[in-house]
């Protein structure tokens, strides 16, 4: 294999130069000849990284504790679970709207971003599109899972039975089924479609007869066509008309799971935007988790670069700052409106109830952290993003339980309330969950080009392309703006 | 069939499949083995009653498949008689009910007698007779038993001859007690139960020169006093009182309740004025009571302020509660009760009489009646002496009928090794209990839904027992005992009663009828003893006087009074789940018994809920968890018994502790000279509701008017708010199931929270029982609930007490969100529940704000024994696993009752009783349809006091409360309590 000239790690931003250099660092940088970067983009197909095997055994141990603690839940009940009345959902509810939030990142960089011409998105878009397809696996298991009779969960499903009865239009519940199949349908069929070159380059470039037969399959005959290209790029673009809409109506279903309710610290209108811009926020806080690593084994400085981590973080800081306002307007409402109970539970038993230290943790995560990337330097330090990465994460994870668990545990009547604690079985679930994923996750960087060679190639033609046109006085032509 | 086909023609000889390869199995072959599993498996799985049964060729008039039939018969609580209804269905009885026909019930029944249907079906009774370690027969007792055999042991004139048995009011009972004394004239029984007291009796000697005890009126009186007394949810005659005074409070809102009591009882709650005295300061405050109300009678005919003597002994709060409540006596002498607690001293006792006879209510309110118990208060009801006689070593053989006295008695008794130590033991008892243990024989008793037998009421009413099924596990009664030691060992139950009965009525020759009459009814009329109204002594009042100046002592002393649990009573319940899983009415404790403690003295001894403290008494010593109670009085620690089981009941082994480790037979209900420590440890108790105070939510939740002020009679406003809404509300179709529109209304002026209403529920309703663990967990399954709020100043706390269950909203919250229809609203109001098409979600639970449903975490009803499934009431599914359930106002009550309209081509459909409704004692709940003017709901749904809970939510509930009067217009609030 040729030796490929891999920058090793960022050149040093000068102090209070940093800003301006930034300006002119390019998406891509120090790229090799279309081939090479071919061979360096699937080399990790043909190897395995030492750590892989390692990190996929423990995954997998996670995974087989994710089964376990399914099939005790199954066999005794949710009772094996903390849940009781009045906090009837808890950890599992929390856990699918943590992992379905999540995946709206994935979504807003491969569609929203390329509706948008943010070319940025090339270089990280099928990890983030893989982040998203694994996070939903885990989120639609939750809610069957959390089901007293889980094996009549297709109840939910809209078909005609021959009871002739039919869902309960009016309950959330039936939407968030409508919503999530609908989302993940095409999520995944957006993936799919965007790796059919890549799989054919793999074809191409295989070691031995069944990897080639392997990757041939799923490759679907792609040849590279002028025509296959063609029809290509409408339906990739239209489905990220199909999906765009998607990022905005998935979580807003989600939230009315919470906001049709009359529970207060449920029942608020600002739920919609509110859970859209923290689903989009924890997304991205996952996609630093990913990709920062992801970047540093692989050694893909030149592909992703400190511009995409500046953009990174400034969606952070911007997402970050909307829940910030989201929280203050909740808590506003809770006042202005007077109401009793309304105060009480966004006032009284937030702040200070048995769940405060919670409350306290998750508003100190989620406001205070972004607001780091107000400096241009953290924003593009690899330490800082990863733990700034890891601490929303956490606490996205934490709002969503001091949503649902604080709000449920002191209602109306003062002689229903009770604590809320979990169980073994309830830890197992959601340790579990982030084994499958990165069960998931390490599968597909082990046997997917997770870095598009095709999107990768043809941005750094178009740049090429734009740099042939950029006149003496480094301007560019109106028409390529 | 084709290789069969290929076969040569020469293997013919052979059968058919003979050369077929093992393995091999033909279609015929397999259907044949499929068949005979098929037979072999039900086979295995049929239990083939040993004894030969046959099929009804006749079917009995009576019995209609699937039809319920009621039974009148009475149940025995301390040897008193309470009437009840039981509900039989094909043979089975699966619930009980008040008999309105008793005097003792007056169609109310309680928690025990609800609850004692579970005890007939406890997987958990003992199934064997057993004589050493062998199981024996009734025969072979019989024969060791019957006088030839028995006087060899015991002497010609039974001289080594020995019962004891709990107290007993039963004429057939005490007919065969004399015969037995006949044949064995030198023999003597006992009486003992842990909670008797023969102070009453003793009081009325010296007081009013016959053992007598006091009768009371409720209806008639203006003024109740209560001194450590829970009139209204204890006691052999609390479902009457608690009826006749929630009749007086309704027709009269200025009739007041005063109550001091050291710890808070269901009364106390709802008192006007409640005082937290110990049991020792209830004494000086009985005499500061009399000299009030005497020196008012004397003077100015109004009392005024607290007389100084005894005045000096009381606390300023004390001083203040008998000012006020002495006034309010005077001011209605003649229309007033004062009662005192059964427990409290003789002398208290003298006082009380001395009181109601100074306000003139004897003879009006107050009047007294011989004891029903035989030989109450005597020396046969001396446990200490049996003891005594035991360890003379005089007694060949001692036959204890019930009672399980070896777990109850008193420690210093050492009764368990007492009995152990005696040659021959004979033990009727329906557990293999702690008395079991030590017995040489173990009969099993029978319940008394399985027996023949009697007993009197309070007032001397009596009434028979009739079994309602055969003894599930052979079980044997005390008085079949009683007849085998007589010699007449060839009588069964029934014989041995007619035999009395017609003995009894002799003179006037008892007819069949007269006899069907009796059991039909379950009262024998005219049978309550005659009313007497003796003069007060009045040397005698100033002895107790003066001896309880004399007992005014230290104050700041500690003392433990040991009091009945209102769950498993003095230990008879505790193998009962139901019981134990019945939250306190006061403090919602289950599966535990507590020290129960003021904040204040937690507070000076540093203790919180849950730590356990080491109780000192002497030498005696107890290691138990607290519970702080606001309300509780200072210096008094209140431990209930029946806990802390060690025999073989499997649900109430090692829960709680055992009081009677304290208990002495000198201190048998009061220890004094109290030590606490701490130890370290803690024990969590499992109390259903955590939260007590109310969160300033009580104009929401209780009905307290808008101040937040508790409401008088005439605070009370009108809530006749409607949610404003886009649509027209829909008018309920005039016909069909819209003909009526079911709705409740819960009176909480008159709500004890007895808690008799949460087990006729789970007894009508198959609710199952999630012990300890899921009480904690908060995953009670009761579908009806009594929230008890505590709000206020520790030590003088107010109560409100609310009954919540599923309000059947008009606007319910849970139905729109159910993504499956599994809960949807009926033509007739009621808010459904569709078991089976529940996929459970929760989400209905979510957001219920009453938070009434209940969730099947596990599969509660899978694992339950076979005969606790006969308990089943067969109108009721059962619920699986996953799904949602919660109170449907007994709509298998609704329906059966439009079906009968309907066959009887009514337009209307009848009246409808639901459970709850049925049991209440005080009838605070009303059921009916709003569709009918007239009814009772649809009037008291207009009644002023009339409300909503969270009201302001707009879910329109179909259940309205009444608000309570806390206190009565008018009452002199300068001496009341400020708030």
């Amino acid at each position: 294999m040729t030796t490929i000239p891999i920058p090793r790690s960022d050149p040093d931003p000068n102090g209070s130069r940093a800003h301006a250099q930034l300006e002119r660092y390019p998406i891509m940088r120090e790229l090799p000849d279309e081939g090479t970067l071919t061979t360096q983009l699937l080399a990790p197909l043909w190897t395995s990284h030492p750590a892989w095997k390692w990190l996929f055994l423990a995954s997998g141990a996670l995974s087989l504790l994710f089964l376990f603690a399914i099939g005790v839940t199954f066999v005794r009940g949710i009772g094996a679970w903390g849940n009781n009345i009045p906090v009837a959902w808890a950890y599992a509810i929390t856990d699918f709207v943590w992992w379905i939030g999540i995946g709206h990142a994935g979504t807003f960089i491969s569609a929203f971003l390329l509706l948008l011409h943010q070319r940025w998105r090339a270089s990280i878009n099928r990890l983030a599109e893989a982040m998203t397809l694994f996070a939903l696996v885990n989120a639609s298991l939750f809610p069957i899972l959390h089901l007293g009779r889980p094996w009549f969960f297709y109840w939910l499903v809209p078909y005609p039975a021959t009871m002739g009865v039919w869902p309960n239009f009016k309950s959330s519940l039936p939407w968030d089924v409508a919503a999530i199949s609908t989302y993940f349908t095409v999520s995944l069929l957006f993936w799919y479609l965007g790796l059919v070159p890549d799989l054919a380059a793999a074809r191409d470039r295989a070691p031995g007869r069944t990897r080639r037969r392997v990757y041939g399959l799923f490759a679907l005959g792609w040849h590279g066509s002028g025509t296959e290209w063609r029809h290509y790029r409408v339906a990739y673009t239209l489905l990220a008309g199909l999906a765009t809409p998607l990022v905005v109506s998935v979580h807003s279903i989600v939230s009315l799971d919470f906001a049709i309710a009359q529970l207060p610290g449920w029942h608020s209108t600002i739920f919609p935007p509110y859970f859209v811009v923290g689903a989009i926020y924890s997304g991205f806080a996952m996609v630093l988790m990913l990709v920062l690593p992801v970047r540093h084994v692989f050694r893909l400085h030149n592909v992703i670069t400190r511009r995409h981590l500046d953009h990174i973080a400034l969606l952070l800081l911007v997402t970050g700052s909307l829940l910030a306002y989201s929280y203050l307007c909740e808590a506003f409402g809770a006042w202005y409106s007077g109401d009793l109970f309304e105060r009480y539970t966004m006032l009284t038993a937030r702040t200070r109830g048995p769940y405060a230290a919670f409350f306290w943790i998750m508003t100190a995560v989620n406001v205070l952290t972004p607001q780091l990337f107000w400096w241009t330097r953290l924003r593009t330090n690899v330490v800082v993003l990863f733990v700034v990465g890891v601490l929303i994460w956490v606490g996205m994870w934490l709002e969503r339980f001091v949503i649902i668990v604080a709000s449920l545990n002191r209602d109306f009547l003062p002689s229903s309330w009770h604590f809320y604690a979990p169980t073994w079985v309830d830890w197992s679930l959601l340790a579990g969950s982030v084994g499958l994923f990165s069960f998931l996750f390490l599968a597909f960087l082990r046997w997917v080009p997770f870095v598009p060679v095709s999107e990768v190639k043809r941005e750094q033609r178009e740049i090429a392309w734009e740099s042939a046109y950029v006149d003496r006085d480094g301007a560019m032509p109106e028409v390529m703006r | 069939m084709s290789r069969r086909a290929e076969k040569p023609e020469g293997t013919l000889e052979f059968p058919p499949g003979a050369a077929d390869p093992p393995e091999w199995v033909s279609r015929r072959d397999f259907l044949t083995l499929l068949g005979a599993g098929a037979a072999m498996a039900a086979g295995a799985c049929m239990r083939r009653p040993d004894k030969p049964i046959l099929p009804y060729v006749e079917a009995p008039a009576d019995v209609v498949p699937g039809m319920p039939l009621y039974y009148a018969t009475a149940m025995p609580l301390d040897g008193y008689a309470t009437g009840v209804l039981v509900r039989s269905i094909t043979g089975r009885p699966t619930k009980i009910e008040g008999n309105p026909d008793h005097p003792a019930s007056l169609g109310a029944s309680g928690a025990f007698e609800q609850a004692s249907l579970l005890e007939l079906y406890d997987p958990h009774r003992a199934g064997a007779m057993r004589a050493g370690r062998r199981r024996t027969t009734w025969d072979a007792f019989v024969a060791a038993f019957a006088p030839a055999a028995l006087s060899r042991r015991v002497g010609a004139r039974g001289a080594g001859l020995r019962v004891l048995m709990p107290p007993t009011t039963s004429p057939l009972t005490v007919s065969l007690l004399g015969r037995l004394s006949e044949a064995y004239p030198d023999a003597r029984t006992y009486f003992y139960a842990p909670l008797e007291s023969p102070t009453r009796i003793a009081a009325s000697r010296t007081s009013l020169g016959a053992a007598l005890v006091p009768q009371y009126d409720f209806r008639a009186a203006d003024v109740v006093v209560a001194l450590d007394a829970d009139i209204l949810a204890a006691g052999p005659f609390h479902l009457r009182y608690a009826r006749e005074w929630a009749d007086r409070r309704r027709a009269s809102p200025s009739a007041q309740l005063h109550v001091a009591e050291p710890t808070p009882s269901p009364t106390g709650t709802l008192a006007v004025r409640r005082l937290g005295a110990t049991w020792s300061a209830i004494g000086a405050i009985a005499t500061a009571l009399l000299e009030t109300v005497g020196r008012g009678a004397r003077g100015t005919g109004r009392a005024s302020g607290t007389a100084d003597a005894s005045g000096a002994a009381l606390t300023p709060d004390a001083r203040a509660w008998v000012t006020a409540v002495a006034a309010d006596l005077a001011a209605h002498a003649g229309h007033s009760i004062v009662v005192c607690g059964e427990r409290q001293p003789t002398d208290v006792h003298v006082l009380t009489n001395a009181l109601n006879a100074a306000l003139g209510n004897v003879g009006t309110t107050v009047w007294y009646t011989p004891p029903a118990v035989l030989g109450d208060g005597g020396p046969d009801h001396d446990l200490a002496a049996l003891a005594a006689e035991l360890r003379g070593g005089a007694v060949d053989t001692l036959v204890i009928l019930e009672g399980n006295p070896c777990y109850t008695a008193p420690s210093d008794l050492e009764l368990s090794r007492v009995v152990g130590a005696v040659h021959n033991t004979v033990y009727l008892g329906a557990y293999d209990d702690e008395t079991a243990r030590v017995s040489t024989w173990h009969l099993p008793a029978a319940h008394y839904l399985e027996a023949w037998g009697d007993a009197r009421a309070y007032d001397g009413t009596t009434s028979a027992i009739q079994p309602l099924i055969a003894p599930l596990h052979g079980g044997r009664t005390a008085d079949e005992v009683l007849a085998v030691l007589a010699g007449q060992p060839n009588n069964s139950a029934h014989d041995l009663l007619r035999d009395a009965w017609n003995r009894a009525h002799g003179g006037g020759a008892p007819t069949e009828s007269d006899w069907s009459e009796a059991l039909r009814r379950g009262v024998v009329a005219g049978s309550a003893f005659a009313r007497a109204t003796p003069a007060v002594r009045p040397d005698a009042v100033a002895q107790a006087n003066a001896a309880l100046a004399a007992r005014v002592g230290a104050r700041d002393q500690i003392e433990i009074g040991f009091v009945p649990s209102r769950a498993v009573h003095d230990g008879r319940f505790a193998d009962n789940g139901w019981l134990q899983e019945l939250p306190d009415p006061v403090t919602k404790l289950t599966w535990d018994n507590a020290a129960l403690v003021a904040p204040a003295m937690a507070a000076r001894l540093g203790v919180a809920t849950n730590d356990v403290v080491t109780l000192r008494v002497g030498e005696r010593a107890l290691d138990t968890p607290v519970l702080i109670v606001p309300g509780h009085a200072d210096g008094a620690i209140a431990l209930a018994m029946g806990y802390g089981r060690q025999g073989g009941e499997a649900v109430a082994r090692s829960v709680g502790v055992n009081v009677n480790a304290l208990r002495t037979s000198q201190a048998r209900h009061l220890a004094q000279s109290v030590a606490v420590s701490r130890t370290g440890r803690s024990h969590e108790l499992a109390i259903a509701q955590p939260h007590w105070a109310i969160e300033g939510r009580g104009s929401s939740i209780v009905g307290e008017d808008g101040d937040g002020r508790p409401s008088t009679a005439s605070s009370v406003q009108p809530r006749k708010r409607r949610p404003l809404t886009l649509y027209e509300p829909k008018p309920p179709s005039p016909d069909g199931f819209g003909a009526d529109q079911w709705a409740m209304v819960i009176d909480l002026d008159v709500c004890t929270g007895c808690s008799a209403c949460v087990v006729a529920c789970q007894a009508e309703n198959n609710i199952p029982v999630v012990g300890k663990d899921g009480v904690m967990k908060s995953r009670e399954m009761h579908w009806l609930r009594i929230d008890r709020y505590i709000d206020g100043p520790p030590d003088d706390p107010r109560f409100e007490t609310q009954p919540m269950l599923c309000q059947h909203c008009e606007k319910a919250p849970c139905e729109y969100v159910c993504p499956v229809n599994a809960t949807v609203h009926s033509e007739d109001g009621l808010n459904e529940m569709v078991y089976n098409r529940c996929v459970g979600t929760r989400f209905c639970s979510n957001n219920c704000p009453y938070k009434v449903r209940r969730f099947n975490w596990f599969d509660y009803n899978g694992e339950i024994a076979e005969t606790e499934r006969m308990a089943k009431n067969p109108e009721v599914t059962i619920r699986a696993r996953g799904v949602m359930e919660k109170c449907t106002f007994c709509v298998q009550r609704i329906r059966d009752a439009q079906m009968a309209s309907r066959l009887a081509g009514d337009s209307t459909t009848g009246p409808v009783v639901t459970a709850c409704q049925q049991s209440c004692p005080t009838q605070a709940i009303v059921f009916g349809s709003l569709t009918d003017p007239e009814s009772e709901v649809s009037r008291q749904f207009g009644d002023p006091r009339s409300f909503s809970a969270l009201d302001e939510l707009g879910t329109v509930p179909r259940v309205r409360y009444l608000a309570r009067r806390h206190e009565a217009d008018g009452a002199d609030d300068s001496a009341g309590r400020a708030r």
